[in-house]
């Protein structure tokens, strides 16, 4: 069922090795390839039959759900709707994230549109990993979305991760935090050669006490570009930050605009951005420590996207 | 041995001052013994680091050599002189993101087991177990940083190892410790040491003190002979453009 090149996607966007534990949805080309459900968390297809429902109940602890998607048909762009219920005082880790291998001269690319409605005290950590290989020419596209909605005291932690040869990205990330809620967002995206990614991260904090935390660090290799937009919306009492860092290596490029919104007097947000080649002191230090140049500067970028 | 022969390293001087260029070591000569406990002193400006720091590879030899061990090692580069078994502890050391305190000592010993990792630890004795896994950013305080500066150094097993300044951030209930440690590494190692510090405790442990002034070397002996310069070095140089003011609101 699962070939070479399948399980190799699989093992690099979800650490998988073989078929999953517990709940899985593993979609191919566009098509289910296979799914199990478990007691507390339930897989579906959807109405419109463009994505799943995936619905965890209330006090659901400790279980996973991994859902990874790979592409390795030619001139397929592949779009899917999925939405993530969590029941109140859950805890679940979600795993998701794309495969593409392409082989031809053909396009190919996947674009994943992902809601979350976070219960009632309830915790979800979400992994998202993002991977391209194969020797054909073909463009690799990879635009994911996320929607997530916080209810009162909820958490969200957000891993997302763009690793290799995605040629194309527009990343979308919408977040509305209701009271007591607490998102944390980490966006790691490495780009090469020409290629392009924009992410755009949308915050609202709603609810009286949400905290939100956003933390994104861009490499850029070759030519490539990298676009950063960030809004902390604050409407209520409630405290934001952003961290974006950026690091240009070769003829990089990147642009970052963090931008803070304070639309109530108690609105606490602040802001750390920075872009700029490897510090030199870091460079020397991993020297002096034995490391040559090259090796020290892959230690600190591998360190940097950890 | 070490051997610094007629070492210079000269910096361009800036406009205003005339272009040109000025000498911050000036041609310096001297011969670290192995073994010995070797503290470097000295106003600040005077040019400490930036021998230090030619010793390292860190700053590039101008003019003379540096001979290690009976090889020129003045064209080495950082890591071939780490190679060489030489350990430079950073006065301000780096921060990094994403790099944790057990990084660094696995990068500077090649080590990955716990067990060895931890035996590093009890060994040097100024980090506690919970700063193993701390990322080495800009969240650790000054002396939890330099503490763990001083453990990697010592943890790479260097033939010669340099530390610049330990003691800066350090609190004082650590700097008596510190010195011990470095004491019975170097009993037990016979590694060099030279220790770049303004601190008594340092200069007292030392086996020879160097006292560094305008880029030469304007002592090196015992302690005892060294302190009539240092009590002349602590004299205010600029007493005589504010002519001793009790209000000039100096804090030199």
């Amino acid at each position: 069922m699962l070939d070479a090149i399948d399980k190799t996607l699989l093992k690099t966007v979800a650490d998988l090795e073989e078929l999953p534990k517990g709940a899985y949805n593993i979609r191919k080309n566009g098509k289910l390839l296979s799914r199990h459900v478990s007691a507390n968390i339930n897989i579906e297809t959807n109405a419109d039959e463009t994505g799943i429902i995936v619905k965890i109940k209330p006090g659901t602890k400790n279980e996973s759900v991994h859902i990874p998607v790979i592409l390795s048909q030619a001139g397929l762009y592949d779009v899917v709707y999925n939405s993530f219920i969590i029941g109140d005082d859950a805890e679940v880790t979600i795993v998701a994230g794309c495969g593409i291998h392409c082989g031809t001269s053909d396009p190919e690319g996947h674009a994943g549109i992902h809601e979350f409605k976070v219960g009632k005290k309830a915790k979800v950590t979400y992994v998202e990993k993002h991977y391209a290989s194969g020797d054909g020419k073909g463009r690799r596209t990879l635009n994911p979305t996320t929607k997530v909605f916080l209810a009162e005291g909820a958490q969200a932690n957000m891993e997302l991760t763009q690793i290799a040869g995605v040629d194309e990205a527009n990343r979308v990330n919408e977040a509305v935090l209701g009271p007591d809620s607490l998102l944390l967002i980490t966006e790691r995206v490495l780009t090469d050669g020409d290629q392009t990614a924009v992410s755009t991260n949308n915050i609202v904090l709603s609810g009286s006490g949400s905290r939100a935390n956003m933390i994104s660090r861009s490499v850029m290799k070759g030519n490539s570009k990298q676009t950063f937009y960030a809004t902390m919306d604050a409407q209520n009492k409630c405290f934001g930050h952003i961290e974006c860092d950026a690091i240009i290596m070769d003829n990089g490029t990147n642009e970052t605009m963090p931008s803070l919104k304070a639309g109530h007097p108690d609105a606490e947000l602040t802001h750390e951005a920075s872009i700029g080649k490897i510090a030199n002191d870091q460079l020397t230090k991993l020297m002096s420590l034995g490391l040559t140049y090259d090796q020290a500067v892959n230690r600190i970028i591998q360190g940097f996207l950890k | 041995m070490l051997e610094l022969k007629n070492l210079y390293f000269t910096v361009p001087e800036s406009e205003e001052n005339s272009g040109g260029s000025r000498n911050i070591i000036d041609g310096i000569n001297f011969t670290f013994d192995d073994g010995k406990f070797y503290a470097i002193t000295g106003p600040n400006g005077s040019g400490k680091t930036s021998l230090a720091k030619l010793i390292m590879g860190i700053n590039p030899v101008s003019k003379g050599s540096i001979i290690y061990d009976g090889v020129d090692i003045s064209a080495l580069t950082i890591t071939e002189r780490a190679g060489a078994g030489i350990a430079y502890s950073f006065q301000q050391p780096a921060r990094f993101k994403g790099i944790t305190f057990r990084d660094l000592l696995m990068i500077a010993t090649g080590i990955d087991d716990e067990n060895k990792i931890l035996n590093i630890l009890k060994r040097v004795g100024i980090c506690p177990l919970s700063f193993l896994d701390k990322e080495v950013d800009a969240k650790l305080s000054g002396g939890e940083i330099k503490k763990i500066e001083l453990a990697t150094t010592i943890a790479a097993n260097p033939k010669l190892a340099i530390y610049d300044e330990p003691d800066t951030g350090i609190d004082l209930w650590t700097i008596g410790p510190m010195v011990s440690l470095l004491k019975k590494e170097l009993a037990e190692s016979k590694a060099t040491t030279i220790v770049v510090s303004h601190n008594r405790s340092f200069l007292e442990a030392a086996d020879i003190v160097i006292i560094i002034n305008s880029g030469r070397i304007a002592y090196s002996g015992n302690l005892e002979g060294a302190m009539p310069l240092l009590d002349d070095l602590s004299v205010c140089t600029y007493r005589d453009s504010c002519e001793g003011d009790s209000d000039a609101g100096c804090y030199r």
